[in-house]
């Protein structure tokens, strides 16, 4: 700092607005984090005094303790464990057939510029309509057991998947490719040094998107139409109006949504960390 | 340095069949539409000669007999009750998304303290609080806008904060320079900036109430369009089952498309 | 300079690209002859779009001229000519997901090195541009000096008889390239190798090159070749000296005429597309 100093501008002064600086930065944070708490105190307190204390009938709104102790019973028992074992099967299912088929019909499509532009605005389109439109159709072919749901999961996730894998591929910088081919690299090199590692970030997001939809058009033909799973449970339930079990099985069935989520946006994380 | 004249060749001299190749090569779009009509030829195909007519019906029969499907009672009531859903859903949407996205946005203090909580709940799997809806909501239009609203305001809210938020901290330095009101800084500044960030919010918020409402929709199968789905999938009537969805699908590419061009149209000024 | 061996033989190389007639037509290139001796420094210069680049990458192999031939010995070229010659493109064209040592060792295993003998040569290398410090680390984490002298050792570590070099320091500051200048002169001096290299920078030529290839505007082709008689390695004093001036005007003198015409061009060709001739 080569000004002429007016008022004292120390290196003392510099590093004393920094620290100050980053301490109001931590009180912000601590303040925010404060507020969450107390909106998500504020929430729970409401639900719990006004089903205790209020007029709300339990079919509506169950009261916060018993939807624990329903929560803790489903879970003791393992009653949850056949539905859920056929929801991730359908996803297991599902996510498998669109995976594979989408990573290598992708790469196919990748190989001209030409068929990218044939084919990715007419994958892009079909995206763009509801995928769950589809369902009834596939119940009047497979009928209401698991098959139905899987091949909603296939169609839903297979978009985002080869429209990701051409991505990846077809915009591949065109100075590596030439820069290898200049060095005398055969196809498979090609492919296996500069194709697939530059591609494989952006392959493994149309990965995790098309996991993230697969699960949730799963559980959304699960609860229009289906016979067993997750989905069908929490129908089940309302139907039966045991609204306080219902509200444990969503719980419960939100819990491993969002942990199957973080789990594979972490994994995606990791991979592109390089 | 000389210049020579380059030859070329007379059009008759290259045979047709390479020149057809030349020419589809040049038109990708072409190509498309061949792929599309390829599509449909082998859905025919299969229709008619593979599948048991139960289950698939032939994309010939399903289109010329598409007035069945509006002459069934009800069906054209359902319709308009859906695209009336759809289209209240969306007004709402964007309404409470672009209140709730600016009063979040528009300070830091609050962006940090609600934004974690709005990402955890765009993150959850809405489908599964779908009876919920219904039981508060009951069968009719209400439960499918709410459900609707519920999908559509999230992509919204997120998209206003971004533009909010995105902005360059330069624009504001030269606004507040030149003197400028904290309104006339909102108005001029941030206002203007959010636009495109807004659209593309709106188009998201579209595709999201048209999963809403029909995914609401189709899980009520005793009123609209949820019981005409089951009513043609009970009775093994594919063509009437497909001329339906083919409408509803019509009229979701309609309403994307509408919305995807307000969008092209606002971000004119975008250079990225 | 190098005994009479020709590394390079450019026999009536011409390039458009597109059909005539079509919106893509360009005439990248008119009839371009040009002898290249083993062992020299070439240098290729000209104003944008003369076509420096496309002769560049038909030397190479890179691109199948529309008419006309190269000859490296007595081969024709028709293809990447891995065994003869490296390729160091302007943007940087090292692997950004794989560290400076896999990027180099990658280069040789297209080639075909046996695996046994690629890590020493790597190695080696690398200590020829001074990264033998760096060599764990990614492209992204090195400076765009850094990087280039990455992409020289991937090319040195190939060991051919040419390396063609397409504005190696154009994405450079101006010290960074004057240093780096320095460097690849002592380097050449003591390889031997035959390089063709492409800039737009006067001072790169005349310091660097032993002849420079003036390029007229597009669709351009070789209007001048100046020699440059001056001993490698190049010394900085070199730059400052009176010859060095003198060298640099007359390239001056014939490249202005050139640049203004190609400026001309871009202007018509802008208002042609409907803009307003000011971009």
């Amino acid at each position: 700092m080569s000004a002429a100093p007016t008022s004292a501008t120390t290196a003392s002064d510099v590093r004393k607005s920094a620290s100050q600086k980053s301490a109001k930065r931590d009180r912000s944070a601590l303040g925010s984090r404060l507020v969450q708490a107390a909106f998500v105190i504020a929430l729970v307190g409401l639900w719990y005094i006004g089903t205790t204390y209020g007029q709300i009938s339990p079919i509506l709104l169950p009261n916060p303790v018993r939807v624990f102790d329903e929560l803790v019973d489903v879970l003791a028992t393992l009653e949850f464990v056949s539905d859920l074992r056929i929801t991730l099967f359908e996803l297991a299912v599902a996510f498998s057939i669109s995976a594979t088929s989408g990573v290598v019909l992708g790469y196919l499509i990748s190989r001209s510029q030409y068929s990218i532009r044939v084919f990715e605005p007419l994958f892009a389109g079909i995206y763009s309509v509801p995928i769950i439109l589809f369902l009834p159709l596939y119940i009047l072919f497979f009928g209401l057991g698991p098959a139905s749901k899987i091949a909603l999961g296939v169609t839903t996730s297979f978009f985002p998947i080869i429209l990701n894998t051409i991505a990846g591929f077809g915009y591949v910088e065109r100075v590596y490719v030439l820069s290898a081919r200049s060095m005398g690299a055969s196809d498979y090199q090609l492919f296996r040094w500069v194709l697939l590692p530059a591609a494989f970030p952006i392959i493994l997001t149309g990965l995790r998107i098309g996991f993230t939809v697969a699960l949730l058009s799963i559980l959304g033909s699960e609860t229009i139409a289906s016979l067993a799973g997750l989905g069908h449970r929490i129908v089940h339930l309302a139907e039966g109006m045991d609204t306080a079990r219902m509200f444990a099985y969503i719980a419960f069935a939100v819990a491993i949504a969002l942990t199957l989520n973080t789990v594979t946006s972490s994994l995606e994380a990791r991979a592109r960390r390089r | 340095m000389t210049s020579t004249a380059y030859p070329t060749q007379p059009r008759s001299a290259v045979p047709l069949g390479r020149r057809f190749k030349r020419w589809i090569l040049a038109r990708p779009g072409v190509a498309r539409l061949g792929v599309i009509a390829l599509l449909f030829i082998a859905w025919e195909i299969a229709a008619r000669f593979f599948v048991d007519k139960i289950f698939l019906s032939p994309p010939s029969l399903v289109f010329t007999q598409i007035n069945t499907v509006f002459e069934t009672t009800g069906v054209p009531n359902a319709l308009r009750v859906s695209a009336y859903e759809i289209v209240v859903a969306f007004v709402m949407s964007v309404a409470i998304g672009l209140a709730v996205g600016l009063a979040v946005g528009l300070h830091r203090f609050s962006q940090k303290s609600f934004m974690p909580i709005i990402l955890l709940l765009y993150g959850t799997p809405q489908i599964t609080i779908l009876p919920l809806f219904i039981l508060y909501f009951g069968i009719g239009p209400a439960s499918k806008i709410a459900f609707g609203v519920s999908h559509g305001i999230f992509p919204i809210i997120v998209t206003v904060v971004a533009g909010v938020q995105n902005i360059k901290p330069i624009l504001l330095t030269s606004a507040k320079s030149m003197g400028a009101s904290r309104w006339h800084i909102f108005r001029w500044v941030i206002f203007p900036h959010m636009i495109p960030s807004f659209f593309a919010g709106m188009r998201l918020g579209m595709t999201g109430v048209l999963l809403g409402v029909l995914l609401a929709e189709l899980y009520v199968s005793t009123a609209g369009i949820g019981y005409y789905t089951t009513l043609f999938t009970q009775s093994f009537n594919p063509t009437k089952l497909l001329g339906l969805i083919s409408v509803l699908a019509a009229m979701a590419i309609l309403l994307n498309e509408i919305v995807r061009r307000a969008e092209l149209h606002y971000s004119r000024w975008r250079s990225d | 300079m190098a005994g009479n061996d020709l590394a390079i033989r450019v026999r009536n190389v011409s390039h458009q690209f597109g059909e005539e007639g079509s919106t893509q037509f360009v005439r990248a290139m008119l009839e371009t002859s040009l002898d290249i001796h083993r062992g020299e420094l070439l240098c290729l210069i000209g104003p944008s779009g003369c076509g420096k680049s496309t002769l560049l990458n038909v030397i190479g192999g890179l691109l199948t001229p529309t008419s006309g031939q190269v000859l490296v010995g007595d081969t024709e070229v028709r293809g990447p000519l891995p065994q003869e010659i490296a390729y160091v493109f302007q943007e940087n064209a090292l692997f950004p997901w794989s560290t400076v040592l896999e990027n180099v060792n990658l280069g040789m295993m297209f080639q075909g090195v046996p695996k046994a003998e690629r890590e020493p040569r790597a190695r080696k290398s690398l200590a020829t541009v001074g990264l033998s410090d760096f060599a764990n680390h990614y492209p992204g984490q090195l400076s765009g000096g850094m990087r280039q002298r990455a992409a020289l050792a991937r090319a040195l570590s190939l060991e051919t008889g040419i390396i063609l070099m397409d504005e190696p320091f154009g994405a450079l500051d101006e010290q960074t390239r004057m240093v780096l200048g320095e460097d690849l002169s002592v380097l050449l001096s003591r390889t031997g190798k035959t390089i063709v290299f492409v800039t737009h920078s006067l001072g790169e030529a005349v310091f660097l090159a032993d002849r420079v290839a003036v390029f007229s505007a597009r669709p351009g082709t070789i209007k001048e070749v100046i020699k440059i008689d001056e001993p490698h390695p190049r010394k900085p004093g070199f730059m400052t000296s009176e010859k060095f001036t003198d060298l640099r005007n007359t390239l001056f003198a014939l490249l202005h005429e050139e640049i203004r015409k190609a400026m001309e061009q871009s202007v018509a060709s802008d208002r042609a597309a409907g803009g307003d001739g000011k971009s």
